[in-house]
């Protein structure tokens, strides 16, 4: 699990806190209310979660050697919308093939009612298939990710036409929680993060076809401002191995009519800016005294860090244009590495580092969810 | 009627939306009343199409005539395409006597010396607006009448205004300009936007200007029924003067509609905290975009709103200032260059 070693502040706040201790983070507490209420109810003094105020730097290894080369090409240079869903119940990875053969049924049966908006595609001319995402995961508590795939022919095509991909979507689990997975009763299944990409009605019909099966449901997953900060700290971090091309955030200001400000940094600038704000947060840490114990390592950033760097970002963007960046939202982030949106759009360009960043958006999953 | 006529007016009349399709004809003016009468404009554009057509095949249209078809509609709808700003340099003294036929004689002679394969129409517009239409081909091949390229110049003024065109042709369009207006050199204004005429606005400042004065009066009415009059009265000054100097900055009432402004900056971070990027010797490179339907609205309210502090800075209103949107900024030419 993650140190937690950074002091809590108030985002944006410049006024050092008066306390600081070694494990200190924002709480919140969930409620249960939706789903399966009735078993969770019974433990939700173990669903209370904290807000990270500190994430491990991100690491190239590991996710190539542990999933195929195949599946991650499935995963990356796609926009996926996010979704949050609740715990699955009675989901079983051994039964991939034939929930693959009931969604189809389902897609086809719903169609013929009518139900869904004309599409190209005969009734019988879709093929669905899950798989597991083999090794991505990473802890023993979480679940193996699934990914759905739908295939469709067009209905004027030939017979010798092959079918293509018309929709597909994955449900993962990167590093959740383990306070929140262990206390889930056994029949649940966590996937909490939803990526989908395809069609808007395929994305309803699965989506409805989930919350029957496994009496789960599904809410938008925005991401906000500071976990977009997040991102712009995790991704520039990666710059030292791995060129990041370039830094852009994006701005709207509530302005009639909005201005859009696109901001494009050069990557080694915003590298080294970045250094240099994290080693002048690690001196003043020195320099306050012995309390923290656990000397930094350079492998975990803190919130302090991110929150300055931004502040920096946004100040030599003042002292050029006089116009104040904090009045804004921050609606995209994006490098090489891959974008995020604030309403809940992803891609990731890159498959190196991707680990984290469905680190960050499981926690945002979990966070989200309304047990 | 060969083929390239026939593609050409089949693109043209998909590019006309159909609420404009039957004044356009009409100033055209080559259907007859029978023919004009025949169209039914609430057809779908593609049975319009068809009777077009037909009605080219029966009057023997040539490429030129549908290109008349074309430059109306274009004219009529100048703010469609990419159009960039272009200043002429270093007048000769007759400079300001060139007219019009003098103008079109030339271009086309300077052109075409340039390069053979050309085809080039010159109009004047209603507003003292020189119109140019080029269709460009290579020494193999005739002119391309589907990617022309058109260019508008106000005779008497040092502005040309150009849209499609590539970095093969520029120069030589350049070159053709220069000697026509009897200028001596053309630079980039580095100034481009979907509409023209307010690109042409900014550069010839024929927008709503409000100069600083000392004594600022007031551009609103201001709703002056105070319950707290001291507070009232401190807040409406201070709105006051920051609605001043946004119009002061970016024009007053409407103002033309540009849609982006962009930075270059190489600048040095400075930071009161931040003491190792402050005393680094390299700049920080970054590119600023700043994107709205209609940016001098939005830049003046974000000035009047307080969003954007006032004084508000050279950077900013340099676009009016200087009627320019590309800009390049470093720390040995503060201000932008």
């Amino acid at each position: 699990m993650e140190r937690r070693n950074s002091m809590a502040r108030t985002p944006l706040s410049s006024v050092v806190a008066p306390r600081r201790s070694r494990s200190k983070s924002y709480r919140r507490s969930y409620h249960s209310c939706l789903g399966a209420a009735s078993y969770l109810s019974l433990t939700s003094g173990l669903t209370a979660r904290r807000l990270t105020t500190s994430r491990r730097a991100p690491k190239s290894h590991s996710i190539t050697e542990k999933v195929s080369p195949e599946q991650l090409a499935l995963l990356v240079k796609k926009e996926w919308q996010l979704s949050y869903v609740t715990p699955l119940h009675q989901f079983r990875h051994k039964q991939l093939k034939s929930y693959s053969r009931q969604l189809q049924a389902f897609i086809v049966a719903e169609r013929q009612q009518g139900l869904a908006v004309g599409m190209e595609g005969a009734d019988s001319s879709f093929r669905v298939s899950f798989s597991v995402l083999q090794g991505m995961v990473e802890t023993d508590d979480d679940a193996e990710s699934v990914f759905v795939q739908i295939h469709s022919k067009p209905v004027f095509a030939g017979q010798e036409k092959p079918m293509r991909s018309v929709w597909s979507g994955w449900l993962a689990c990167i590093s959740g929680s383990p306070d929140y997975l262990r206390s889930l009763p056994e029949d649940f299944v966590c996937l909490p993060l939803f990526c989908s990409s395809g069609a808007e009605w395929l994305t309803s019909l699965v989506k409805s076809w989930f919350q029957r099966m496994f009496d789960c449901c599904f809410g938008p997953l925005e991401i906000n401002t500071t976990n977009l900060e997040w991102l712009v700290a995790l991704w520039t971090n990666c710059h030292s191995e791995f060129n990041i091309q370039h830094l852009k955030l994006m701005w709207t200001l509530p302005v009639v009519p909005p201005l859009e400000v696109t901001y494009t940094l050069h990557p080694q600038d915003a590298w080294e800016l970045w250094r240099s704000i994290r080693e002048d947060v690690q001196d003043e840490e020195k320099t306050e005294g012995g309390r923290d114990t656990m000397a930094k390592d350079g492998g975990s950033i803190c919130i302090e860090e991110v929150m300055r760097f931004m502040q920096a970002l946004k100040c030599h963007f003042y002292r050029h244009f006089r116009v104040d960046l904090s009045t804004g939202r921050l609606d995209q982030v994006s490098t090489a590495l891959g974008s995020a949106k604030h309403n809940g759009k992803i891609k990731i360009s890159n498959s190196s580092y991707m680990i984290t960043t469905l680190m960050l958006l499981t926690e945002c999953a979990l966070l989200k969810m309304p047990i | 009627m060969d083929d390239s006529t026939k593609r050409l007016l089949q693109q043209l009349v998909r590019r006309i939306p159909t609420q404009m399709l039957k004044t356009t004809l009409e100033k055209w003016g080559r259907l007859t009343t029978e023919q004009q009468k025949s169209l039914d404009f609430t057809q779908p554009k593609w049975v319009l199409t068809e009777n077009l057509l037909a009605f080219c095949e029966e009057n023997g249209w040539t490429t030129k005539h549908i290109t008349e078809l074309e430059m109306i509609y274009v004219t009529d709808s100048p703010n469609q395409g990419m159009w960039y700003a272009f200043q002429l340099l270093d007048p000769e003294d007759d400079a300001p006597s060139v007219e019009l036929t003098q103008f079109k004689e030339q271009f086309k002679i300077h052109l075409t010396e340039l390069i053979r394969h050309v085809s080039i129409k010159i109009k004047k517009h209603t507003d003292e607006a020189v119109w140019i239409r080029i269709a460009w081909g290579d020494s193999f091949s005739r002119p391309n009448h589907l990617k022309p390229t058109y260019v508008v110049h106000h005779l008497q003024t040092p502005y040309v205004f150009m849209s499609s065109v590539t970095r093969k042709q520029k120069p030589l369009l350049s070159q053709a300009l220069v000697l026509a207006t009897r200028y001596t050199a053309i630079k980039d204004a580095h100034l481009s936007g979907r509409k023209l005429t307010a690109i042409r606005d900014v550069v010839m400042k024929q927008y709503q200007q409000v100069f600083p004065t000392k004594y600022p009066s007031p551009l609103l009415e201001q709703n002056q029924t105070a319950s707290n009059p001291l507070i009232k009265r401190e807040q409406a000054e201070s709105s006051e003067n920051r609605h001043q100097m946004a119009c002061e900055a970016f024009g007053y009432g409407m103002v033309p509609q540009l849609q982006t402004a962009v930075y270059k900056l190489e600048t040095k971070f400075r930071g009161i905290t931040n003491k190792t990027m402050t005393e680094r010797g390299e700049p920080i490179r970054c590119v600023v975009k700043f994107t709205s339907t209609n940016l001098l609205e939005s830049f003046r309210n974000c000035a009047s709103s307080g969003i954007a502090s006032t004084p508000v800075t050279p950077l900013l209103s340099s676009i009016t200032q200087k009627g320019r949107n590309f800009f390049v900024i470093t720390d040995n030419g503060r201000g932008p260059s």
